[in-house]
């Protein structure tokens, strides 16, 4: 009996112990509020689902978030987000914020367009938007429900075009995470763009097999730039996330970083989110996701949030410290480039 | 040289198969020094931490102890470096810390199977599920190592041709797997030390008789081995990239159990079979877009061969006899 | 330097747990006290099913002080979790759709372990059969409904249990651990896979890889709030219960799992068993597959239809400690915690990981030997281990 008394005494002591004592019984840290009400119509609930990603995953859904809590702040919204572990559960984390009469609801990533169609079918009170989600309006006639796509193939052309012009290989690489559209929207403007600033240059780009996170393999990215690297590279895109920060790494890491060799980045302005690459990032290809998020949720606020695809804006970040490096007229061209393809005097004729 | 040309003989189809390698390595390096030198660069440097994973299992199969946990280890590992690192502003206290993760974890392996007596496959998988839960849960983002890892190029071997652009220019962490090997080797095969572990591992209760403490010294060796597990997941997130993220081992451990297997438990094979993984690694990479089989099939085939090769050498490689079954003085073995 | 190879030993390398019931009853060892009597006895008896209770209880407690170190009441998160995923309606669904792969993938482990084999490859084998019954699915378009689920289920048990049998082919023939060939074939299936998506299986319409949508009729949403996968899962843990002790080919299985040369002496070839018990194992991965592609939104085979179900299928056999009626129980606790885990989330900002480690301690404290010698000192049962090493 002793023994038993060993083993039972502690275990018994912790269970009354932890039953009563504190913690709170409500949401805790992460910088999600929502404890109120959220049917009550003076109440503006905002949540967001991740993709399989997480939230700081220093591009998509951090960008996508990030515009979320401008929305907190403008419109004093109540914010909460769902990080989804497991591609077969995105119903019902949308359900999550559904059963509790979310006004809008954010799903990040184009894997989520299904369920985010029937949802927005099944609660036609609840807007929804869905970043990168390219919407058929011939099938799909639900006006709550918002696809913000970009034309991520122009942010690819200018950042390529300028890549084309920096060269002095006349050899420019990209590391792509997996081999779908958007990320060959990226790649495929890079390639066109290049190839209009420098017709003698030479493209090369790698996609992540696939199984086994393709988008958060930074140390098969790190390896994947040395390759390219080794092999006369001497502008590299980083395509994908997490595995495209490893080569953005990678190249920051190698000697005449900043001089002879450089690094792009993608989704959002890393040079905030990926501090390690300040040594070779001369600029990012944005998609402008926390503006779209922003500027749909307040759209959603004043009730003026129209159905149907939204595009968005992509641009170029500012060049930070290479600004006073990179030679006058190339920062020109360049911008003319930016200029003509917003205004749609400039097509980057890339066919997926 | 009776017996320098005794040996030969023996290990003829090991000379063998090496220096074809080296032949074709060097023939390749002349059709395009860039490009080979590239991908075997590639290859060591997918290869490290798969060799520093494979000979952990090593030496803790070699003393009779099975570890499917090394992918906890090295996650552990990677996870202790790099926030250490990020904390405390300081490579040498990470590198410190990553190493002393995976001895952590190598001691609690040690102490749930040989201790404890648990089964060893059920305390692999353990650490492996604890190693994930608690890497995530308590990740943090935005930290950022105060520096990156120097990169070394050793003055006269950095300037063989293939070989020494291969291996030696080089981060200290790839350079001590490198070093490992041969050390290994010999310490397995030419000293008491591995004389005796490899005793307890195949006929414990033989070695008990004759006056080792067999639960002793695979308690010491698991922890040990546990060095090279951490310097493996070091290696991930310091060397490799300056970055953790979560699931950076992306099944890296297992792949080192494979090529423990492959590498049938010895040193010297285990670096190979590594290399040919890389190889091959890079080679997919290589090809794609330039030739138009599926990606998919280059990648594969590594995998493909490795079961062609294991078929193949059936019955010439056997495991340690005693491995995975906890010693008991007195019950026999 | 050859290593001299030391003389056969007629080493044991036990590979089951004992049954649940009837008990078995306690045999006195010599020098072993005697059996207790009254409750104490009962609990002995019962430790079988006693030591996974209290080490889940302590599991728990364990937990509530991670929770409770992030700030959040552990009642209240606990609460959340099981009241979600027990009793809300979405959530239950959730809960028993998760289920249901779980205590398939979970038999495909704790078949080969009893006899002594480690299957890692439930990941490929699901895959393999979610595939073959995708492409099945698709030939059959437009078959009617019920003729294409019964062939697209058979496929899938037969493409998965092929796949196993190739490890087990491996491990008989060759002496292939089947550890190395199931990790090895677990990334070949993902690679094939992958090129099948791409290519002769994948379906245009949608921008990203995947198959075509299984045809409308023959679609299986859960009935209620029970997937019609569930009943089978059942059945089958309890038919594999019954089938492992009460029949011959089960007592071949306990055999080899139990003692090789002794069952080679026996009469009893150890190959056979070998490729018979992964070829099963692969049927139920496969066929947890199929069902997965009837079953789930959206009807289709896509990236991350496999999740991490082989590996928690290793988890599930763990806590089930190689008894099939086990993994029930098992499954349905880690169900419950990963369908309920976001609204754990949800409402306490916690992060899904916390599941992870939840599953950790429970499977460490399940799986301690030390814990029952606590708890029961001089009177615990023998045989509270599983299949060790890569079998000789």
């Amino acid at each position: 009996m002793r023994s038993t008394f060993i083993i039972a005494a502690p275990l018994c002591v912790l269970a009354v112990g932890l039953a009563g004592c504190g913690g709170t019984t409500g949401s805790a840290g992460s910088g999600t509020t929502a404890g109120a009400d959220c049917s009550s119509s003076k109440v503006f609930c905002v949540g967001l689902v991740t993709d399989g990603s997480k939230i700081d995953d220093k591009s998509f859904n951090q960008a996508a978030w990030g515009g979320v809590q401008k929305a907190k702040d403008s419109f004093d919204a109540q914010v909460k987000y769902i990080e989804t572990t497991d591609a077969k559960d995105y119903a019902a984390n949308i359900k999550q914020f559904t059963d509790q009469k979310f006004d809008v609801i954010v799903t990040v990533g184009f894997l989520m367009a299904d369920p985010t169609a029937a949802a927005a079918a099944q609660h036609p009170d609840t807007k929804f938007i869905g970043v990168d989600q390219s919407i058929d309006t011939e099938k799909v006639k639900s006006t709550n429900l918002t696809g913000l796509t970009f034309p991520a193939d122009q942010a690819g052309y200018a950042v390529g075009y300028l890549a084309g012009l920096l060269t002095k290989t006349h050899k420019i690489g990209a590391i792509n995470g997996l081999e779908i559209p958007p990320v060959e929207k990226y790649f495929k403007g890079y390639e066109a763009g290049a190839q209009a600033a420098n017709p003698k240059v030479k493209v090369v780009g790698v996609y992540h097999p696939a199984g086994g996170q393709p988008f958060n393999d930074p140390v098969w990215g790190a390896g994947e730039a040395k390759k390219q690297l080794a092999q006369g590279v001497d502008i590299i895109f980083g395509i994908g996330s997490n595995t495209g920060n490893g080569a953005l790494n990678e190249v920051a890491k190698t000697s005449g970083a900043g001089t002879t060799l450089f690094c792009i980045g993608v989704d959002v302005d890393q040079w905030g989110t990926v501090p390690e690459a300040h040594p070779c990032l001369v600029t990012s290809a944005e998609k402008l996701i926390s503006d779209g998020v922003g500027e749909l949720l307040s759209q959603a606020n004043n009730g003026t949030m129209k159905g149907g695809n939204f595009i968005g804006k992509t641009g170029i970040s500012s060049l930070h410290d290479f600004d006073s490096k990179i030679p006058a007229d190339v920062k020109t061209k360049v911008d003319v480039v930016v200029k003509k393809l917003a205004d749609g005097s400039l097509q980057t004729k890339v066919e997926l | 040289m009776g017996g320098f040309s005794a040996w030969l003989r023996r290990q003829r189809l090991a000379v063998g198969t090496s220096l074809l390698i080296l032949i074709a390595a060097y023939v390749f390096y002349f059709v395009n020094q860039a490009v080979a030198t590239s991908m075997f660069s590639n290859a060591w440097f997918f290869a490290v931490p798969l060799v520093l994973g494979a000979l952990t299992g090593v030496v803790g199969e070699r003393s009779g102890v099975v570890n499917i946990g090394i992918e906890g280890q090295m996650l552990t590992a990677a996870f202790a470096a790099f926030f250490t690192a990020a904390a405390t502003k300081s490579l040498v206290t990470g590198v410190a810390a990553g190493i002393l993760a995976g001895v952590a974890m190598g001691a609690f392996l040690a102490w749930t199977t040989v201790t404890a007596r648990m089964d060893q496959i059920i305390a692999g998988v353990v650490i492996n599920i604890i190693a994930t839960g608690i890497t995530s849960f308590f990740y943090k983002s935005g930290a950022q190592l105060p520096a990156n890892m120097p990169q070394w190029n050793l003055p006269l071997l950095s300037s063989i041709p293939l070989i020494g652009d291969t291996f030696f220019h080089t981060g200290p962490i790839a350079l001590f797997a490198l070093l490992v090997v041969p050390v290994l080797h010999f310490a397995l095969f030419r000293t008491r030390w591995g004389l005796r572990t490899r005793a307890i591992g195949e006929y414990p209760s033989a070695a008990d008789t004759a006056g080792i403490n067999v639960n002793r010294m695979r308690f010491v060796n698991v922890v040990l081995a546990g060095i090279l597990a951490g310097a493996a997941g070091t290696y991930l997130s310091m060397e490799a990239t300056s970055s953790f993220g979560r699931g950076i081992t992306a099944g890296r451990g297992f792949l080192a159990l494979a090529i423990m297997i492959f590498g049938a438990w010895r040193p010297l094979r285990v670096v190979t079979a590594a290399m040919f993984f890389g190889f091959a690694n890079a080679l997919a990479s290589q090809l794609q877009g330039v030739v138009h089989t599926p990606q998919q099939f280059i990648t594969l085939l590594p995998y493909v061969l490795t079961l062609v090769v294991l078929a193949a050498a059936a019955g010439r490689v056997r495991a340690p006899a005693a491995e995975g079954v906890p010693f008991v003085k007195g019950e026999g073995s | 330097m050859r290593n001299p190879t030391p003389p056969p030993t007629l080493r044991e390398t036990v590979s089951g747990a004992e049954a649940p019931t009837p008990s078995p009853p306690v045999v006195a060892e010599r020098g072993a006290p005697a059996p207790p009597r009254g409750v104490l006895g009962l609990l002995v008896r019962e430790q079988s099913i006693l030591v996974p209770l209290i080490a889940l209880v302590a599991a728990f407690l364990v937990g509530a002080l991670l929770i409770r170190s992030q700030g959040v009441n552990p009642t209240y998160a606990y609460k959340s979790l099981f009241s979600y995923a027990l009793f809300g309606g979405s959530g239950l669904t959730a809960t028993l759709q998760k289920m249901v792969p779980l205590v398939l993938c979970g038999l495909a482990v704790t078949i080969p372990l009893r006899v002594g084999l480690l299957n890692i490859g439930g990941q490929g084998q699901f895959m393999v059969g979610a595939i073959g019954a995708a492409a099945a699915a698709y030939a059959l378009r437009s078959a009617p409904g019920v003729l294409t689920i019964v062939v697209t289920m058979v496929i899938g048990v037969l493409a998965g249990s092929m796949w196993a049998s190739i490890a087990g082919l491996l491990k008989a023939t060759r002496g292939v651990h089947e550890v190395i060939s199931t990790i090895m074939l677990n990334s070949i299936a993902s690679g094939l896979i992958d090129w099948l998506l791409n290519g002769p299986l994948a379906d245009r319409e949608v921008p990203y890889p995947a198959s075509h949508a299984v045809a409308d009729s023959a679609q299986l949403p859960p009935f209620g709030f029970v997937p019609i996968g569930l009943p089978i899962a059942l059945v089958l843990a309890v038919a594999t219960a019954w089938v492992l002790r009460r029949t011959t080919l089960g007592f071949r299985f306990e055999t080899v799992g139990r003692n090789k040369h002794a069952a080679a002496y026996a009469g009893i070839s150890i190959r056979a068993t070998t490729v018979l018990a992964m070829g099963i194992a692969g049927a139920c991965a496969g066929l947890s597959g199929a069902i997965e592609l009837f079953e789930v939104d959206p009807y289709r085979y896509q990236d991350g239809i496999a999740g991490n179900l082989g590996f928690d299928g290793i988890t599930i056999a763990l806590l089930a400690r190689g008894n099939p009626l086990g993994t029930i129980p098992a499954a349905l606790l880690v169900a419950a915690m990963r369908a309920g885990a976001p609204h754990l989330g949800f409402d306490t900002g916690l992060r899904p990981e916390i599941v992870d480690m939840l599953l950790a301690i429970t499977l460490l404290f399940v799986s301690l030997p030390l814990v029952a010698r606590l708890i029961f000192r001089r009177h615990t049962a023998k045989g509270n281990e599983l299949a060790s090493s890569w079998g000789a």
